[in-house]
């Protein structure tokens, strides 16, 4: 600026623009603060004009009320300067019209009086004034009023900017500010944006006592205890409270607060904010929720198990008391997920764990700060039943007496259980292994202590299933053994540890051997491992397929290498467990096996056991049909020790039964071993089955089968199962020269003196 | 207050000190404040005084028109020197606030002296 710009003639009225050509006030910044300057005198609104030009204003000059207001439609003064007395529209209606345009509410104004005119200066500031100014000539002083009052303005308007900034803040944070003076009428001061946190209309005024109405009942009492602590030691206030507004929303409602002292040190009020933080407290509660339990059956996961045991043992250490981990883990669970599928399975996991919560005091929350309300009980608080993960259940007791108290536990966990569990319209029998491991006997640590219930609950599966074990250091030193027993499993194929042995399947009339039966074995470290020791390891780990698929192809390659040696046209049979006639590869893997070393197909034969066969019946059909229709030939081991069904004995693909090692061994002894010797025999006859007789360890054994009709036989009377080089050594040096004794019997079918088989054997024949 | 209790002596100039305020908005005199300011009173002041022969000539003479004078003159010709004048609207003005409805014809005719007396002052330093 610059130039007091006169927009009319003061007298006349009319637009003169006179002061514009001026360059008035050389010394002032451009862009200095905008004043309009509203005075009807000529000489006045001049002189003020050149002096606050030469003071870096940009003055716009009005002669009247009516032109000021007409100019502030085209300016935007930063500040207002009226002469009071105006003939027409004087200076305190001109300051009333100018607060009554919009945007010129908080614009400063000041009302120019004479110094002998004290009416004027209550009218101004009456009529919207910011100040008043005493005319006089002194212009330097009124300069520095303008200048101060366009401060406390440009103060105001970031105030209020900053004011707004906050409130929309603290809306946004749905928070809002309160005060609270102890000696003051209500006493409660809120801001509009803490009245809207708590539903309130932003006009309404409310009392303490109206807002501790609005907790709910059960915290009420809490929180005046808070509050009156709070207030007699003056300290700080910071609670989360439930509130039901009075619009019938439920909200919760963190509140802070300060105190506030006053000069002699006195607590005077308090200060403070609340904050509606039910979205955030809902999902925390969600997260621990999550991060706490187990999703499908609710129970404590892993983690919150964790937590409890360690705060269980600290507890324990003490208070000197003993504290118990019970591992539950349910018996064959795999089998039930595997034929009624996961979604029966899961059903099945609820109720169990309903039923597991139901054999100790199980609390689901342990709320934060139980420690100090609960005190010396606390770690009661802790006792709970959860969920490790898949079928592996914890019961934690964080007191008991002795060991008994822990094992009568196991066993009303056991007992849980007897009663069947409906899914999927079925019923289900479910057991559990459990294994109890007691702080600090067995373990000083949540870790040790898992590790330990861990060992205990596989002796107790391994004893049988469906029992407890408590942990001993004995159990322990197994349990490495057979995790070392199963890493060295896993290498074994890929180190060439593993060997068949062959035994041979004796034709006892012709004395010839008419197959073999590949047995596996494991070379271990210079010691033969027998199958008893891995086969079970292999089936629980898995490790059994790529073993058996090992063997197949091992099984192949030795019949094409007799076949080249010796001739060998019958069958190598090999022990498959059930689980790999469910894999759709079983056959393709076989044509691959014996189209490898060009062999054909029924140079293997496979044999399941009856108890694997029926367990599995309807999965392993289909497998059974397809071997049968590429020339592979099925066997039934184990024969007579289960419940095979007779009906379903007729239709299935199978060629041969062969003959439980324990009916043989009796046989001559009980005469019920022969009884039912002689209904398989007669049982297969009909069938049109081949029946093989196993474990055949004496001539008398051998004698009595033949009598009774089998003529295939297995056994160490014929031959243990050897190294296949041995097997050819045998044949050599033994079958082929006719020189065991039992092809002098076979052949003769003389009965020795001691083959004298009891009455009852021969009775059946 | 003071100014009515003790006039200071009429002078057929301007007051010194005064116009030396006047002159300080324009130190250099490039702007010609001094003179623009002068012209603008004698104008101005002409036009007043037109009015008050008017309400001197009228029946009843109209307090509001004759102290809005008094009090636009006040400070007028307080800023350009013609201090005379000045006192003897002040003068005028308190007199009519403590008696406002008292004859105005001496109030008047004082003004109108005093203006005479102003006018002549600033036609001659416009002249000079």
């Amino acid at each position: 600026m610059t130039k007091p710009e006169v927009i009319a003639d003061p007298a006349t009225g009319e637009a003169t623009g006179q002061a514009s050509g001026h360059p008035f006030g050389a010394g002032s910044q451009p862009g200095g603060p905008q004043v309009l300057l509203v005075d009807d005198d000529e000489v006045n609104l001049l002189l003020t004009s050149f002096a606050l030009g030469e003071r870096g204003f940009r003055v716009t000059a009005a002669g009247s009320g009516a032109q000021a207001l007409v100019s502030l439609v085209e300016q935007a003064p930063d500040i207002i300067v009226l002469d009071a007395l105006m003939p027409e529209m004087d200076g305190f209606q001109t300051c009333r019209e100018i607060r009554g345009t919009p945007g010129y509410e908080n614009v400063p104004i000041l009302i120019l009086t004479g110094l002998d005119d004290d009416a004027s200066i209550a009218r101004a500031y009456d009529a919207g004034a910011t100040d008043f100014y005493v005319k006089a000539p002194q212009w330097s002083l009124l300069g520095g009023r303008l200048h101060y009052l366009l401060r406390a303005s440009r103060t105001r308007i970031e105030l209020e900017r900053s004011k707004a900034k906050l409130a929309r803040a603290q809306d946004l944070a749905r928070m809002g500010s309160f005060e609270w003076r102890r000696l003051s009428g209500s006493g409660l001061t809120m801001s509009q944006e803490a009245l809207r946190v708590l539903g309130l209309g932003t006009q309404e005024t409310v009392s303490v006592r109206t807002l501790v109405r609005m907790v709910n009942k059960d915290e009420r009492r809490v929180l005046l205890r808070q509050l009156h602590g709070a207030l007699r030691r003056a300290s700080t206030l910071t609670t989360d409270v439930s509130l039901l507004l009075l619009d019938g929303r439920q909200r919760i409602i963190h509140v802070e607060a300060e105190p506030e002292f006053n000069e002699r040190g006195q607590g005077a009020g308090y200060s403070g904010i609340v904050q509606d933080v039910t979205e955030r407290r809902v999902a925390e509660d969600k997260i621990r929720q999550l991060a706490n339990f187990d999703a499908l059956t609710g129970l404590p996961n892993r983690r919150q198990l964790l937590w409890r045991a360690e705060r269980a043992l600290e507890q324990a250490r003490r208070m000197h008391h003993l504290c118990a981990l019970l591992l539950i883990d349910l018996d064959r669970f795999k089998i039930i997920n595997d034929t009624l599928g996961h979604g029966a399975g899961d059903e099945l996991l609820v109720e169990v764990g309903r039923r597991l919560r139901s054999c100790v005091r199980h609390s689901d929350q342990v709320m934060d700060g139980a420690a100090e309300t609960l005190g010396l009980r606390f770690h009661r608080a802790l006792e709970a039943v959860g969920r490790l993960g898949g079928d592996e259940f914890v019961a934690l007791l964080p007191e008991v007496a002795d060991e008994a108290d822990a094992q009568r536990v196991a066993q009303r966990v056991l007992d849980s259980l007897r009663e069947p569990i409906f899914v999927s319209g079925q019923e289900c029998f479910v057991t559990a292994s459990v294994g109890v491991a007691l702080f600090p006997r067995d373990g000083n640590t949540v870790v040790d202590l898992l590790r330990n219930s861990d060992v205990a609950m596989y002796s107790a599966k391994s004893q049988g299933k469906n029992s407890s074990a408590v942990y001993s250091p004995t159990l322990a030193g197994r349990g490495r053994a057979k995790l070392e027993l199963e890493t060295a499993l896993h290498k074994a194929i890929e180190r060439d540890e593993l060997v068949l042995h062959y035994q041979p399947k004796i034709d006892v009339h012709g004395a010839k051997m008419a197959g073999a039966e590949a047995l596996m074995r494991w070379q271990r470290g210079g010691k033969l491992v027998p199958p008893c020791d891995f086969i079970p390891l292999a089936e629980e780990t898995g490790l059994i397929v790529p073993l058996s698929e090992w063997a197949l192809r091992e099984a192949a390659k030795q019949a094409r290498v007799w076949k080249d040696k010796v001739g060998f046209a019958d069958s190598i049979a090999v022990n498959m467990p059930s689980r790999l006639f469910e894999r759709s590869d079983l056959v393709e893997h076989i044509h691959q096996c014996v189209t490898a070393v060009n062999v054909p197909h029924r140079v293997i034969q496979l044999e399941i056991t009856e108890d694997n066969l029926m367990k599995e019946l309807q999965n392993v059909i289909p497998a059974l049909h397809r071997l049968n229709e590429i020339g592979v030939e099925i066997s039934i081991d184990d024969f007579g020790t289960g419940y095979s069904s007779l009906a379903y004995l007729t239709t299935l693909p199978i060629s041969e039964l062969k003959i439980d090692r324990s009916f043989v061994r009796d046989l001559g002894i009980t005469p019920q071993s022969s009884a039912v010797v002689t209904a398989i025999i007669a049982l297969a006859r009909s069938l049109g089955l081949r029946v093989v007789a196993e474990g055949v360890e004496t001539l008398r054994q051998m004698e009595v089968l033949h009598r009774l009709g089998c003529g295939l036989m297995q056994g160490f009377l014929f031959s243990r199962a050897v190294p296949s080089a041995e097997l050819l050594n045998w044949l050599e040096q033994t079958v082929l020269p006719r020189r065991a004794p039992w092809i002098a019997v076979a052949r003769t079918g003389q009965s020795p003196s001691e083959l004298q088989g009891p009455a009852p054997s021969r009775r059946t024949h | 207050m003071a100014l009515t209790n003790d006039p200071p002596p009429r002078t057929s100039g301007l007051d010194a000190q005064a116009l030396d305020r006047l002159r300080e908005l324009d130190p250099d005199g490039r702007h010609g404040v001094v003179h623009r300011v002068l012209t603008a009173f004698e104008s101005s002041l002409a036009r007043m005084c037109t009015v008050l022969e008017a309400q001197a000539h009228a029946e009843v003479a109209d307090a509001g028109v004759v102290n809005g004078i008094a009090h636009t003159l006040k400070s007028s010709s307080a800023s350009v020197g013609a201090l005379s004048l000045a006192h003897a609207c002040a003068d005028v003005e308190l007199r009519l606030r403590l008696n406002p409805g008292r004859e105005l014809t001496p109030e008047i005719q004082q003004l109108l002296d005093e203006s005479a007396a102003a006018l002549a002052a600033v036609r001659a330093m416009l002249r000079s």
